[in-house]
């Protein structure tokens, strides 16, 4: 019992500590595609979600075992979010809260599927992704919605706000690699140095493509 | 009523059908179909292709600073071969064995404020039906309209322009990315012995046409294929139900010729309607009516004296349904059309189609559809009733690949059966390329 302690204290320690990093991004211009409506009437769509980067620490991170479940739900005629970051084997589910049918699909060589098509009250089996790399999903009925799904070997992400400015905490001290990515032509990387404590300032950042 | 000899119809002597072997025909359709899969694939499914085309496809809009006024941009290229062992069958013109129909439709949607919508399909392709224009090619604005909706919700939708039928739901899925099949479903293309250009002489006219292979530039289907005629329509969805109703200068059987306004006035309007109700996501039921003259201004020198073209009406009432769960689709329409033709009465007919799809994996899918069309009995002057035209039944089989999200590749086969001694594309067999963007 005593040696678990000690385990997970090391565990703990090596993968969140209590360091973090404060910055913005510059976010490109939203790319939003509009619902082409030619042939029936169509509720109302609310707008596309908006573009964000994430922000990642990329190292050597002990593995955590805590399962994670994270949704990508489909509302008003959108995904929920335009990019959910996600570590390595977590699992998403991706209920529909509208009261027409979605059919969720990608064609990313990361994760190939396609849930067919399924109603608000039915849940449709969620997926573990255990491959890293970027999975773009469509809808097969709503032309007009993107979203995708960045898998990550790193716990340490967060998404920036719509202003571009992030706060990514809980972080281990030592020598990293800060990347951010907004898509598969546009990011950054930089090293930081990280102490127990501090909360390293890194400025405005501007990913290139 | 005498009826005016005059006649467009020409004398209706029996035409000797060429007759091409089966496997023949399999074997250079899917050779065709291989060979373009093959060529296309590889050149297209590299990351860097994919990542032109998808970037393209994001990228071709305009918009302004607050999002109020946009211009979206999107196209198709086809590339159809048809495989044929005899005349060919419903809209398809040329009589070759095999014929090569590429078409490139590019779509314009623009939002124009809040309210208002504007949409443009344009098309370069050799005819509007498969091989109609074969030599000349041909560049049309197939649809083009502009569109109210005063609140966001849908209720409420005025339009105006050249635009799909509100009647049935197969104009949600007749655009090749869209539909599992390369051709129609038969109420929409088996052509039919009734004539918008001339009357039938007498009923004995009108039988003959029993006798000979389809005229299609003088005859028409039950629907002609979206129907994209002018005019003006209203529509919305309250709740589970939809509504649709539009007044155009055409009839559901008109040619695509008439369907521009300037070209055939709007002297005898056609009025449809649609009502349908969605009980759950996975239901859709929908009736329609139809009512409108559909001969054209020329086939009035055929008619009895003291006639008119607008004196004779189509009328058509169709129910559809459809049912969608997880991977497999279902549609069916039956429709039942009356034609009232000059010195015959009134000529029925009834045609139906059950079609399933199913994705058999995320990229793969296989289609299925049942087809038939009866015909009603006529007087045939000599006191006894005749049908007035073939029954028919068909079956379609598709496979479909989607290669990436803008390529997708179909086969199909038809065999189609006629109660008649004369079988008129018998077997077909059709393969189609789609890039989208």
């Amino acid at each position: 019992m005593r040696l678990y302690g000690w385990w997970l204290l090391w565990v703990t320690s090596n993968v969140f500590g209590d360091a973090s990093i404060e910055g913005s991004v510059e976010l490109p211009t939203a790319k939003s595609t509009a619902p082409a409506v030619r042939y029936h009437a169509m509720p109302r769509v609310a707008p596309a979600p908006l573009t964000v980067a994430v922000v990642f620490l990329e190292g050597e991170f002990a593995k955590t075992n805590t399962p994670h479940i994270l949704k990508m739900s489909q509302k008003r005629f959108q995904f929920e979010h335009s990019i959910l970051p996600i570590c390595v084997g977590t699992r998403v589910e991706f209920p529909n809260e509208d009261d027409d049918y979605h059919n969720v699909f990608s064609y990313s060589k990361v994760r190939r599927f396609d849930l067919g098509r399924y109603r608000k009250d039915e849940a449709p089996a969620g997926m573990i992704f255990d491959k890293i790399g970027v999975v773009r999903l469509f809808c097969d009925i709503h032309e007009h919605m993107r979203g995708a799904i960045l898998v990550l070997a790193t716990p340490h992400f967060v998404v920036t706000r719509p202003d571009g400015s992030f706060k990514l905490s809980g972080l281990p001290a030592g020598q990293f690699k800060l990347k951010v990515w907004i898509d598969e032509k546009t990011s950054l990387e930089k090293s930081v140095n990280l102490r127990d404590g501090e909360t390293l300032q890194v400025g405005k950042l501007q990913p290139v493509p | 009523m005498m009826p005016n000899k005059k006649s467009v119809d020409g004398p209706t002597q029996s035409v000797r059908l060429p007759h091409y072997s089966l496997w023949r025909s399999i074997i250079a359709g899917g050779t065709w179909c291989l060979g373009w899969a093959i060529g296309l694939s590889t050149s297209l499914t590299p990351l860097a292709a994919q990542e032109v085309l998808d970037r393209l496809d994001d990228s071709l809009f305009v918009q302004s600073a607050d999002g109020t006024f946009r211009l979206d941009l999107s196209g198709r290229l086809d590339l159809e071969g048809y495989s044929l062992d005899g005349l060919p069958p419903g809209l398809i013109y040329p009589t070759d064995s095999f014929f090569f129909n590429p078409r490139f439709s590019l779509f314009l949607d623009a939002k124009l404020g809040p309210q208002l919508h504007a949409f443009v399909q344009s098309r370069a392709d050799r005819g509007f039906d498969p091989g109609l224009k074969r030599s000349t090619g041909d560049v049309r604005l197939d649809e083009y309209l502009i569109r109210w909706t005063p609140r966001e919700e849908g209720r409420f939708n005025l339009q105006a322009g050249k635009f799909a039928t509100v009647v049935g739901r197969w104009v949600d899925r007749h655009l090749s990315w869209e539909n599992p099949f390369i051709t129609a479903p038969v109420p929409y293309e088996n052509v039919i012995a009734v004539s918008d250009k001339s009357a039938p002489p007498s009923i004995a006219g009108m039988l003959s046409r029993r006798d000979v292979a389809d005229r299609k530039t003088l005859w028409g289907p039950l629907v002609w294929g979206p129907s994209y005629a002018s005019g003006l329509s209203t529509f919305g969805r309250i709740d589970q139900f939809d509504y649709a109703f539009e007044v155009k200068n055409a009839s559901l059987s008109s040619r695509s010729s008439i369907w521009d306004a300037s070209n055939h006035g709007w002297s005898n309007p056609t009025v449809s309607g649609r009502l349908g109700i969605r009980p759950s996501a996975s239901w859709n039921f929908g009736t329609s009516l139809s009512q409108g003259a559909y001969m054209q201004p020329i086939a009035q020198s055929t008619l009895p004296r003291g006639t008119d073209v607008g004196d004779f009406l189509q009328s058509t009432v169709a129910v559809d349904a459809s049912f969608a769960w997880r991977h497999l689709q279902i549609w069916s329409e039956v429709f039942i059309s009356q034609f009232e033709i000059p010195s015959v009465g009134d000529a029925n007919t009834l045609a139906y189609f059950v079609e399933a799809k199913y994705a058999f994996s995320p990229q793969f899918f296989g289609a299925l559809r049942w087809n038939q069309q009866y015909f009603g009995d006529v007087a045939n002057g000599k006191g006894q009733q005749e049908p007035w035209d073939r029954d028919l039944w068909k079956v379609d089989v598709a496979a479909g690949w989607r290669l990436t999200r803008h390529l997708q590749t179909k086969l199909q086969y038809s065999y189609s059966h006629q109660d008649s001694f004369l079988q008129q594309g018998e077997n077909l067999v059709a393969a189609q390329i789609t890039l989208k963007f």
